[in-house]
């Protein structure tokens, strides 16, 4: 990304101002956070190119640089440099590398642009390895070089500096829940109904993405209206909401640490039994799984995801819903952090089914679905971002053999994401949330006869 | 001197494993990580999916997308293990029954033209070369020649020596390039389905 009065990449001058004890440094970092299972999955791949298929960068670009196996072995280079005792002995027998501005370079490149850590990979792998997590690692070590491209890197600084992504001011925050408390009066057609904000010792408290307030804001209503159905005791805090974590991305432990131990925080101080994640994969990735080893805590209390809410609300008979609201056909798109990475794959199906007359899987689905190429940060990484569109050719191609009018998805990330694919690739397709469709399906007894949520994506 | 080399097979499958208990303690001394986030599903169940149906092609995309690599690959293994059963019974000494000494030269002559076959891939494929390293090479080329040191002593050839030679020379290189994944494989996918497990991915049926 060059500057357009000075013609250079203040990214690249950084790389290339790098100090040979800056690289000494980042080796140092390296090798402290490689733990007994990293260093068993970076001595133990074969090299066997199986996983190149399953990467959606490699289908599209058919560059070697995209092949997992490549990537994984640009981490695992610079590993051998420094554990491997054949290498020490033979010299070049395992392509060892020191790590230098040329191979930072590539890591920056490859790590950060070729990679959304969706695990594919490593479902793929015919050894296990675990390659996203290796990726990240190596990430971290570029995020102690200052080396995390600029959107990315400012993303997680916002969230940190300001305690949301989207440097929402706390007044800013309470407004809009007042506005939308309103919203959701109106949809329920009951002035008693509440989006709470800083209730004590309730069951739930929800987080939110701080997109939802910024630009989607009936997301938030969507939720608010099937707690109203469900009569849910929970809460939002004033303080912290923000489900997201850049810095599982950016591979930052510190910053990623400071963001989920803030949402922890608020919830113990407000008295609050269960930890609800918004429709977020690596929201949920970060806090459900990623946070406790951050915070090296275990938490001892729920995380959960709104959909395994909202799910068993459905099993339990708490809310009701009628699928004749939603006659269009729906696909769906599983997020990467959510299903593959977080366990969370059935609920998502329990929901739609329940709410839409028709619903169509896309092929492949589930753990096997691919990312549709906004997840690790690419997003927020305008440098790679004509990548990321290339990428998502796989995605649109699977929405389009579906034949679906609206694709569903529980993750702001993956809806931006398939919003531009929607745009590039004239889908023709509506992108909703998964609580949006519940929320539209919604019978509430004994209350006017609900309105389809207005919101589309 | 064909004893003197037989003591040398035998020292060198020691010296392997030495080496290779080194290497795993050196790779446990990186440290454990302990692990807090509340589990979902269970590990255990994790590991049995990733030790055997996850490593079915029906299971696994890769496998089906690349099936004659993948099946190359298992046949291969299967030569190799022939071969070092087939090793094993020189050293000891044994001698195997006919049929059995048939059934072993078909499995390490196929699996042998299935190792070429994956080294000539590897030679051939651009991005097969891109990945590989000369490791890649050495350790496919170093095992097929002793597939076929096996087939042709098991015609009774008088390559006996030769054979406990490119053994011991294949013996001590086992730690050093990827043929340690005789180890870590088993390792990889542990961890894998343990990962995988605990969250709840992976089969919990």
């Amino acid at each position: 990304m060059k500057d357009q009065e000075t013609g250079q990449d203040p990214f690249q001058e950084k790389i290339n101002n790098l100090k040979p004890e800056d690289l000494r440094r980042a080796v140092e970092l390296f090798e402290k956070k490689i733990h007994h299972e990293y260093a068993a999955y970076l001595q133990s791949c074969v090299r066997c190119g199986l996983c190149s298929d399953s990467c959606h960068y490699y289908l599209t670009d058919k560059d070697v640089k995209s092949v997992p196996a490549y990537k994984l072995n640009l981490v695992a280079k610079v590993f051998k440099k420094f554990d491997s005792l054949i290498e020490k002995t033979v010299p070049g027998m395992t392509n060892a590398e020191a790590l230098t501005t040329a191979m930072v370079e590539e890591w920056v490149d490859s790590l950060f642009g070729r990679c959304t850590l969706c695990a594919r990979c490593a479902l793929n792998c015919t050894m296990g390895i675990n390659i996203p997590y290796l990726i990240r690692t190596a990430r971290g070590v570029l995020a102690s070089l200052g080396l995390v491209p600029s959107g990315l890197q400012s993303t997680v600084d916002t969230a940190v500096r300001e305690g949301n992504n989207m440097g929402i001011a706390k007044q800013d925050w309470i407004e809009t829940v007042e506005w939308l408390e309103e919203e959701l009066r109106a949809e329920v057609d009951d002035p008693e109904a509440k989006l709470p904000m800083d209730k004590k010792g309730t069951k739930i408290f929800y987080t939110v993405n701080p997109r939802e307030p910024m630009f989607f804001p009936l997301s938030i209503v969507a939720v608010g209206k099937i707690f109203y159905a469900a009569g849910e005791s929970w809460t939002f805090s004033s303080e912290n909401y923000d489900v997201t974590n850049y810095g599982l991305y950016s591979g930052d432990d510190g910053a990623a640490g400071t963001m989920s131990g803030r949402l922890l925080k608020s919830m113990e101080d407000l008295g609050c039994q269960t930890l609800v994640l918004a429709e977020c994969g690596h929201g949920f990735n970060s806090n459900r799984w990623e946070a406790p080893e951050w915070l090296s805590k275990e938490y001892g209390l729920e995380v959960k995801s709104i959909l395994e809410v909202v799910a068993d609300y459905i099993r339990e008979g708490r809310i009701r819903l009628d699928p004749s609201k939603n006659p269009e056909v729906i696909t769906l798109h599983d997020p990467c952090n959510l299903v593959r990475l977080g366990g969370i794959v059935e609920e998502q199906r329990v929901i739609l089914r329940h709410a839409a007359e028709k619903f169509v899987e896309m092929s492949p689905n589930r753990t096997k679905n691919y990312c549709c190429g906004g997840g690790g940060g690419q997003l927020a990484m305008t440098r790679f971002a004509s990548r990321r569109l290339k990428t998502g050719k796989l995605k649109a191609d699977q929405i389009k053999k579906t034949g679906a009018k609206i694709v569903a998805t529980p993750c702001h990330n993956c809806i931006d994401q398939l919003m531009e694919l929607n745009k590039h690739y004239k889908m023709g397709v509506e992108i909703k949330t998964v609580c949006e469709i519940a929320a539209d399906a919604l019978v509430i007894d004994g209350k006017k006869k609900m309105a389809p949520m207005a919101e589309k994506h | 001197m064909l004893d003197l080399l037989r003591y040398g097979v035998v020292l060198s499958f020691f010296i392997s494993i030495f080496s290779l208990v080194i290497l795993i303690w050196r790779t446990f001394s990186y440290g454990r990580r302990r692990v807090h986030a509340a589990s979902a599903g269970e590990a255990r169940r994790g590991v049995a999916y990733a030790l055997g149906r996850g490593m079915m092609p029906w299971e696994k995309e890769s496998a089906q997308k690349h099936l004659p690599t993948y099946l190359a690959g298992v046949i291969y293994h299967f030569g190799v293990f022939s071969g070092m059963f087939y090793l094993f019974s020189l050293v000891v000494p044994v001698v195997l029954p006919a049929l059995f000494l048939e059934i072993l030269r078909v499995l390490v002559a196929v699996g042998l033209l299935c190792g070429v076959g994956l080294l000539i891939k590897r030679l051939t494929l651009g991005y097969m070369r891109a990945i590989s390293c000369a490791d890649d090479y050495v350790s496919n080329a170093l095992v097929n020649f002793f597939l076929v040191l096996v087939l042709l002593d098991s015609f009774h050839l008088n390559l006996r020596s030769l054979l406990f030679l490119v053994t011991i020379i294949l013996f001590t290189y086992i730690p050093a390039g990827k043929i340690r994944h005789c180890f870590f494989f088993f390792y990889s996918r542990i961890l894998f389905g343990q990962f995988y497990g605990r969250r709840g991915v992976l089969s919990q049926k």
